[in-house]
């Protein structure tokens, strides 16, 4: 899980391997603070597999690559 | 994840915030009351359900997701203190789960120019750089370092 400067790096930077999931510095933002914002809470529970996906999805993360299960 | 995992795994992310210092096995033994053994355990049942990640062949603690127990290239000050985080991902969460504004110092992973991003109310500045995963999600935690 890398940071690029733009398109043209991330382009160089995979050469000949299949790309993976892009997102934005701002989308993966909101996504960190969604997925990780109750990381410290002291009643602190796990979240299901369900509940994650809904995270991606609400970010627009969809797609066979985004699918966790 | 029983309600002893739950507390425990509570009290290993609190005593880390808290003490900026890496809790040890010791560490549980104590604050549970647990032998030797019941704490390893309960480590292992832990890092099996990806809520912490040990190091390979040991119960030493090497991830605390986004936190990272050992030095890594992704550097976060936040909260007065500067936190080492897994990823790109973990980096901006690591001002996330502090509920801190903060700065992320990292690198572009192609021409290894610094990124420096603020975080401030939950936003970045500035937001346009592009993050990547090669990974396909359903495979994030076959190799998690790797990932």
């Amino acid at each position: 899980m890398n940071l690029f400067r733009s398109e043209e790096h991330l382009e160089r930077w995979l050469e000949d391997r299949e790309p993976g999931g892009t997102t934005s510095a701002g989308n993966l933002c909101q996504l960190a603070y969604a997925w990780y914002g109750d990381r410290l809470d002291p009643d602190w529970q796990p979240r299901t597999v369900e509940q994650n996906q809904r995270i991606l999805d609400d970010l627009g993360l969809t797609g066979e690559f985004w699918r966790l299960s | 994840m029983n309600s002893l995992d739950v507390g425990v795994r509570n009290f290993l992310y609190r005593s880390f915030a808290e003490r900026a210092k890496t809790p040890s096995l010791e560490d549980v033994e104590a604050e549970f009351g647990l032998e030797r053994v019941a704490a390893e355990s309960v480590l292992r049942r832990l890092h099996d359900a990806h809520a912490l990640v040990l190091e390979p062949d040991s119960v030493q603690l090497r991830m605390l997701s986004p936190f990272s127990c050992v030095p890594t290239a992704w550097r976060v000050h936040a909260a007065g203190r500067t936190w080492y985080a897994n990823c790109a991902w973990d980096s901006f969460a690591v001002c996330a789960a502090l509920h801190s504004d903060g700065r992320i110092d990292a690198s572009c992973a192609d021409c290894g120019d610094p990124i420096e991003i603020e975080i401030k109310d939950g936003r970045a500045a500035p937001d346009d750089h592009l993050f990547h995963v090669l990974v396909p999600a359903r495979h994030w935690w076959d190799d998690i370092v790797f990932t």
